[in-house]
């Protein structure tokens, strides 16, 4: 079966609220799917990413816009006629059926001969690593199978599309990375085009091939997890993939290509790539965690500050600093125990100009 | 805003009705049922009392509130509810408490479990034909052991003492449901913040179960409100009340219409207690049931001294339900209890020759009426849980009324409604077999709803993400997950069909006679043995049949099907 693409063109949709009124829950999206692709919506909790995934699913109906997959329109589409996979937050799996009959319904329901279902379903159980599970029942296996099971049973019918629903929410933080790498596994041997919801940027960023960041019903930014990561449009990518330290300094344009950032008297010079932002009066300079250079001397480095706080945390450290009036968050990876700071500790702080990132002041979206 | 909403409501449920046709057809037949078997028979009941001579008149009801003996008879019933509320609840919660806080042993429970169930699935009279044999005149308990010659059993304590027995059951189900649905976490977090053990209870425990101990109170006060039977036999002349007097009125005086104006003055207090059930219903109750339970809490809320005066309580009062029932059964092998105590069968025999056709009147109505009950329950309750359409709320207030109103309501307005053309049904079984469809049917319809709120929508969505129709996903995943409610009606319907009187007494004839008649006519002729022996015959009866449905029940492969214990509490 070849992989086929997904469109969704301008699609709308809201809902009344008790209090807030209207509201608007995926307000004018559109994106593309490649074919074979693993595409992730990442947002907050209530950001439409759910209701944009339950719109391609059939299960809402959208109030403006379309929905194509290989360029057939299916918005009219009942969800039963989508060839969809679906795999549900909580797994939705029938608690009266067996494994067995779980993983069969959907090859019943399309009548497949007793022989044809039952080696389907043999495979799939067979690679999702539960054979010998067939004649149990949901609530006598572990969260961590039952999700198995709900995807084995979506992938057994051959779906065009698989969706995925924050699948690994309910599971402990250690199954969670596990199924996921098994997740994408599976997803790259079947090569279904895929949907994949979660609130979770590391989950997104670990899995996804494309990551479409959603807020408040409308998409921010799309692009690899390393687009998103190195150059964030926006003040809320910026923030919610990864974090930010905000720098107070002020920012100056000296030339159309070149910004002058003033910070603790010390001057950075950081070339402007982005041409709208050129044109953008009011321009504020962020740098992540990671990239906040500490030395032993305070003296060394670009200006001084204290530690305030530090966490260990195995593979690196987290320090909280203060520069003046100004809280900085950095990260350190260290080879050998020594090179602590304690609090209390006068240090010297550096910034390599690469590392600061620029965005439009205020742009929350 | 909401009126636009309201509208687009309205215009979607039209539509619902105008693209479904299965819906329309299935709508419309229930409606015709209700309008037939529920509207018709009370509206013919409310003209009988407040017409007179093609005018509206009150002088009726005022003159059966004015007369001394309904006015006493009313003060009566709500005293006897009232009180009947206060003790079945704090039974059912000592009961309940016990049960849920105290780690008893197995044996202990199941006894605890089998006195509280009995009750539930007897006929009506058998507490009072126990409380006779132990205390009345050549009682067991007051002649035998006591030696009193003049101990009077008829009259309010009696009633009291025995309708409490009989409906705390009621009280325990509900309770218990509620005081186990309290994580224990809760409380050892109080017990941990430096409570002491009786301030926990106080201050979060009680609390807790306020709701819970409202909702038991106002189901007892119905229930005594409601029952004719116990007062019938231990109320004696000095304490007459409501339900009864209604009877006798119609039984005795023939005077149909002086009945439905006593029985409509219960009608008041019972709405009352309806429209105050629903409310508190409506509102969350605080516990809620995640479905993630707590650990079991360690340190138990109760004091070892407090536990052992707790089980010790129950295990007695347990014991003394159950010696009830052993009387009754010694009463029914003997020739004359209190007389002459060989052993004999005559009584049995009586009952298998001259009762022959009660029994088996009484099985057939009671098999189709469950068949019918159970199919009426689910198919209303998915309507009403389910389904979007206009009337959808009045159907359900609707569909619960003839369950929430006492029986003998229900009954003298079925006598009154199908005694004359255009429907003359009175004496056949369709009629009782309707009074009991539309009564107890309606539990079938709260056990549906209830299940279907649990099922989870995402679970027919994901039916349908696999290619399954809208018919496919009823069949397969719906209706095998409501199979349980479906069961639970059955064994409902065919309990209260065995042991029912309040409403039926009006509505037997020669040709449909139920045991449970019998037994009022054997008592009456002071034929006690045999009226024990009626009923050891009907428990016995509902024992087999209930655990038969329960067996089946539990075939039924669905870990969240609720147990029929459960259901018989509302």
């Amino acid at each position: 079966m070849t992989a086929v693409d997904i469109q969704l063109l301008g699609i709308k949709k809201s809902f009344h609220h008790r209090v807030k009124g209207i509201v608007r829950a995926v307000d004018d999206v559109s994106l593309t799917v490649e074919p074979g692709e693993l595409f992730t919506l990442l947002g907050p909790s209530g950001c439409g990413k759910t209701t944009a995934l339950r719109i391609i699913a059939g299960f809402e109906n959208p109030d403006e816009g379309k929905i194509l997959i290989a360029g057939r329109d299916m918005t009219s589409l009942m969800a039963n006629s989508r060839n969809i996979g679906f795999v549900f937050q909580n797994y939705a799996l029938f608690p009266h059926l067996t494994i067995h009959e779980n993983v069969s319904y959907g090859l019943k329901v399309k009548r497949f001969s007793k022989a044809e279902i039952d080696k389907a379903v043999t495979e799939v159980l067979e690679m999702v690593g539960l054979r010998g599970y067939e004649h149990q029942f949901p609530h006598q296996i572990s969260g961590g199978e039952q999700q198995r099971v709900a995807l084995a049973r979506a992938v057994v019918i051959q779906p065009n599309v698989l969706l995925f629903d924050e699948p690994l929410s309910n599971l402990d933080a250690k199954l969670r990375i596990y199924t996921r790498g098994e997740i994408r596994r599976l997803q790259q041997r079947l090569k279904i085009t895929s949907i994949y919801v979660t609130h979770d940027q590391e989950e997104a960023m670990a899995i996804s091939d494309r990551v479409v960041v959603m807020n408040q019903g409308k998409i921010v930014q799309a692009g690899s997890a390393e687009d998103l990561y190195f150059t964030p449009k926006t003040e809320f990518v910026a923030g919610f993939i990864g974090r930010m330290n905000a720098l107070p300094g002020s920012v100056q344009i000296i030339q159309d290509n070149t910004v002058r950032v003033e910070l603790f008297n010390h001057t950075y010079r950081i070339p402007l790539l982005d041409p709208e932002l050129a044109r953008a009066e009011n321009l504020k300079a962020f740098i992540r965690p990671e990239f906040v250079n500490l030395h032993p001397g305070p003296t060394e480095g670009d200006f001084q500050g204290i530690v305030a706080e530090r966490s260990f945390l195995g593979e690196k450290t987290e320090y909280l600093l203060l520069a003046g009036e100004t809280r900085l968050t950095a990260v350190a990876y260290h080879a050998s125990s020594g090179e602590a700071y304690l609090p209390g500790q006068k240090i010297g702080i550096s910034l390599q100009e690469e590392n600061i990132i620029l965005l439009r002041n205020g742009g929350n979206k | 805003m909401p009126e636009v909403n309201i509208k687009a409501r309205r215009e979607m449920e039209l539509n619902n009705l105008r693209k479904d046709p299965a819906l329309l057809v299935s709508v419309t037949a229930i409606w015709v049922l209700l309008a037939l078997f529920i509207l018709f028979p009370l509206i013919r009941m409310l003209s009988i009392v407040f017409v007179q001579e093609g005018r509206i008149t009150l002088s009726e009801i005022s003159a059966a509130l004015l007369g001394r003996n309904q006015l006493k008879a009313l003060v009566n019933s709500l005293t006897l509810a009232f009180l009947v509320g206060v003790f079945g609840t704090l039974l059912g919660f000592i009961f309940a408490f016990t049960a849920v806080r105290s780690n008893l042993p197995r044996f202990w429970v199941r006894l605890l479990d089998a006195s509280i169930i009995l009750p539930l699935i007897s006929p009506p009279f058998t507490t009072a034909i126990a409380m006779i044999f132990s205390f009345g005149r050549r009682g067991l308990i007051t002649y035998e052991l006591l030696g009193l010659k003049n101990f009077n059993v008829y009259g309010m304590h009696s009633t009291l003492f025995a309708e409490t027995i009989t409906f705390f059951p009621i009280a325990y189900l509900t309770l218990k449901a509620i005081l186990a649905g309290i994580d224990p976490n809760v409380e050892d977090m109080a017990f941990s913040l430096g409570s002491s053990r009786r301030r926990v209870f106080r201050t979060v425990t009680l609390p807790l179960s306020l709701p819970g101990l409202a909702n038991a109170f106002l189901l007892l006060f119905a229930a005594s409100l409601a029952d004719f039977a116990t007062p019938l036999i231990l109320a004696g002349n000095r304490f007459p009340v409501l339900p009864t007097e209604a009877y006798l009125q119609i039984t005795g005086l023939y005077d149909l219409k002086g009945g439905a104006v006593l029985s409509f003055v219960l009608l008041i207090p019972a709405v009352a207690v309806f429209l105050l059930q629903r409310y508190l219903v409506g509102r969350k109750y605080f516990v809620t049931i995640t479905g993630k339970a707590g650990a079991e809490s360690s340190i138990k809320s109760v004091s070892n001294l407090f536990r052992t005066v707790l089980v010790v309580f129950c295990i007695l009062f347990s014991l003394l339900i159950l010696y009830f029932y052993v009387l009754l059964f010694y009463a029914s092998v003997v020739q004359a209890f209190g007389a002459n105590h060989t052993f004999t069968l005559k009584h049995y025999r009586v009952v298998f020759t001259e009762g022959l056709k009660s029994i088996k009147d009484t099985l057939i109505i009671a098999g189709i009426g469950m068949l019918a009950g159970g199919l009426y329950g689910v198919v209303v309750g998915y309507l009403v849980g389910k389904k979007r359409f206009p009337t959808r709320n009045a159907m359900e207030i609707v569909s619960l009324l003839n369950y929430s109103l006492p029986g003998t309501i229900v009954g003298i307005a079925y006598l009154i409604a199908f005694n004359d053309p255009p429907i003359m049904i009175t004496g056949t079984a369709l009629v009782i077999i309707a009074c009991y469809v539309m009564r107890y049917g309606a539990t079938g319809i709260r056990t549906t709803v209830a299940i279907l709120q649990q099922i989870d929508p995402s679970i027919e969505e994901a039916s349908a993400s696999l290619g399954a129709g809208s018919i496919t996903t009823f069949r397969r995943i719906t209706i095998p997950l409501i199979l349980p409610a479906l069961f639970s009606g059955l064994g409902v319907v065919f309990i209260r069909s065995m042991t029912a009187i309040s409403a039926t007494i009006f509505l037997v004839s020669i040709r449909w006679i139920l045991i449970t008649v019998r037994i009022l006519e054997k008592m009456t002729e002071l034929e006690l043995g045999v009226a024990s022996a009626f009923s050891i015959l009907v428990v016995a009866i509902v024992v087999i049949v209930t655990t038969g449905i329960s067996r089946a029940l539990s075939l039924l492969r669905n870990p969240g099907a609720p147990r029929l214990a459960s259901v018989l509490g509302g």
